[in-house]
């Protein structure tokens, strides 16, 4: 008897201590990223990082590149989470084990890793060139080319955990809807969304930090801007775009700023899950 | 020492006039996947009484259940036939109207399922649905709702709070809430205890005894004891049939078949 249970009890001990390893290892090169960046970088993290523009150069901050990052990635998701949502929602409430929906889902899986810069080069064809020539040669790249692009990219991620979430949601609570004689759309639309909202969001905010760091898909569309711009018919920077410009400058300046740069990224990412996760906690209600 | 036959005559005699028949079951069949689940159910339902369905897993007493308000046809591939008449019209008619089917069997089921919304609108919603009442008309329907389902007292400073906050006792009687907001005539209940603990369940025991004033009410339940505290008739199943369908009291002192006194006395299921 005894010896069994010593048994269990090493095989336990050793499975705790290579999940405690494998965290540790995880958490060890987040906040090694997080240290470098920072350590890199934070000569060039100062007031004029946010103020000035790139067309400045080592003078200059990133100002116009945060503002390009931020419309573009706005873009992206506007464009991604209605659609995302809603095809979504069908995979899982119209066509759940159907075989028209098993094929969409994996059709789905297949866009959800496509490389990124395939989605740069398609949007590259389909909006870039086209409209070359309703211009006359005139706008070629745009931010709303690279919002399209990153829209792509986010759209199979909130396809994906829209699909997962409401298929979580127990069929108890879809039949305790039909028997008071709500209709299908009332029960997709008012209950069962909500009772997946909040994993619905952590998709969308997934996807919004999938394409927070995208630069492939940014360099055929947006291209990238020197100067300050607003308008999404407009070439428009963005920070990935210019760390992998700055980086790719001889100089020591310009690398500060690209490692500076790549800091705000990640802090933004990171403060987006840990809000999203804070807001999240403060509704939570237990479900047992 | 009577002749069963004679014994069961004299027991439907005197169930006979125990009320009139709010639904008949006639040679009811049902398939899963082709699988025979339900063999040539006859029984009649009487009004504002507690029929109690029993039997060993897999008998078919929910899949009954699930027939009496078609909840079963959201899945597919499954098929009923034969007659479920409710105040005279088949509800198996593909022309009786699901709605109206669904506003006149209401249904509680086995885990309570509070929808992700406030208390108030848990009632509110099915009701919102079926009928456009007034701010104050709705404030009453939902408050007669539940105070019916003796939960208004424990949650009327509370009614803005989100529902899953209150515990599986309170829960469940917010469901039968929701469920008697819309007026239904019949009101099923499959397996309402079996997530709740004894308190809980004795609460839900004596609503269905206040309940059945107002409902015609058929109760799913593994538990014997449930049975014979709260129903007025009692239905044993096996193996998709029907074994027998007599009065409460009869099916527990002196049951017609063997089968039947073999299950109440625990020799098997």
């Amino acid at each position: 008897m005894s010896a069994i249970y010593l048994r269990r009890r090493v095989t336990n001990w050793i499975a705790i201590a290579l999940s405690t390893l494998a965290t540790l290892v995880g958490l060890v090169f987040l906040a090694w990223i997080l240290w470098e960046t920072l350590r890199q970088g934070i000569s060039a993290l100062n007031f004029k990082l946010f103020t000035s523009i790139t067309a400045n150069g080592e003078d200059g901050g990133l100002a116009n590149a945060m503002v390009g990052s931020l419309i573009i990635n706005f873009l992206g998701i506007a464009i991604a989470t209605p659609i995302g949502v809603m095809a979504g929602t069908w995979l899982a409430e119209y066509a759940n084990r159907t075989k028209l929906g098993e094929t969409i889902r994996f059709l789905n899986d297949i866009l959800l890793s496509a490389p990124s810069i395939v989605m740069g080069l398609f949007v590259y064809t389909i909006i870039v060139l086209p409209s070359t020539v309703l211009t006359h040669g005139s706008t070629t790249f745009s931010g709303f080319a690279g919002g399209v692009a990153l829209a792509l990219i986010a759209l199979p991620v909130i396809v994906r955990t829209t699909d997962e979430m409401l298929r979580l949601v127990p069929s108890t609570l879809r039949e305790a809807a039909l028997s008071l004689g709500v209709p299908q759309w009332k029960l997709t639309m008012q209950i069962l969304v909500r009772a997946a909202r909040s994993g619905i969001i952590t998709g969308v905010l997934l996807a919004l930090a999938r394409i927070s760091g995208e630069t492939a898909p940014l360099l055929f569309t947006a291209f990238g801007n020197n100067y300050m711009t607003l308008n999404p018919i407009d070439k428009m920077s963005s920070l990935p775009q210019i760390i992998y410009q700055y980086a790719n400058d001889p100089g020591d300046t310009m690398h500060a700023m690209a490692w500076a740069g790549a800091f705000v990224v990640t802090m933004f990412v990171l403060l987006l899950s840990l809000g999203s996760r804070l807001i999240f906690s403060r509704n939570k209600v237990s479900h047992d | 020492m009577t002749d069963p036959a004679v014994a069961n005559h004299l027991a439907q005699t005197m169930a006979a006039p125990l009320a009139s028949t709010k639904m008949t079951v006639r040679d009811l069949h049902f398939y899963y996947n082709g699988f025979h689940a339900l063999k040539g159910i006859n029984m009649e339902v009487p009004e504002k009484k507690v029929t109690a369905i029993i039997g060993p897993s897999g008998c078919g007493k929910s899949t009954l259940l699930r027939i009496f308000n078609r909840i079963y046809a959201i899945y597919p591939k499954l098929e009923a036939k034969g007659e479920i008449v409710l105040d005279g019209e088949n509800i198996l008619d593909p022309g009786y109207s699901m709605n109206r089917l669904r506003s006149k069997v209401g249904m509680v089921f086995q885990k309570p399922v509070p929808f992700p919304m406030t208390i108030f609108e848990n009632v509110a919603y099915g009701i919102r649905h079926h009928e456009k009442l007034s701010k104050p008309d709705m404030d009453g329907r939902v408050e007669q709702a539940l105070r019916s389902a003796a939960l208004w007292d424990e949650v009327k400073d509370k009614l803005k709070q989100n529902a899953l906050g209150l515990s599986g006792g309170q829960q469940q009687r917010l469901c039968i809430a929701r469920a008697i907001a819309l007026r239904p005539e019949v009101l099923l209940l499959d397996e309402p205890t079996s997530a709740l603990d004894p308190i809980a369940t004795s609460r839900i025991e004596q609503l269905v005894e206040e309940l059945k004033n107002e409902f015609t009410i058929v109760i799913v339940t593994h538990n014997m004891q449930q049975a014979a505290r709260c129903s007025d008739l009692t239905a044993f199943m096996y193996m998709g049939e029907l074994i027998e369908f007599d009065r409460t009291e009869k099916i527990f002192t002196k049951p017609g078949k063997k089968q039947t006194e073999d299950y109440i006395t625990g020799r098997f299921g």
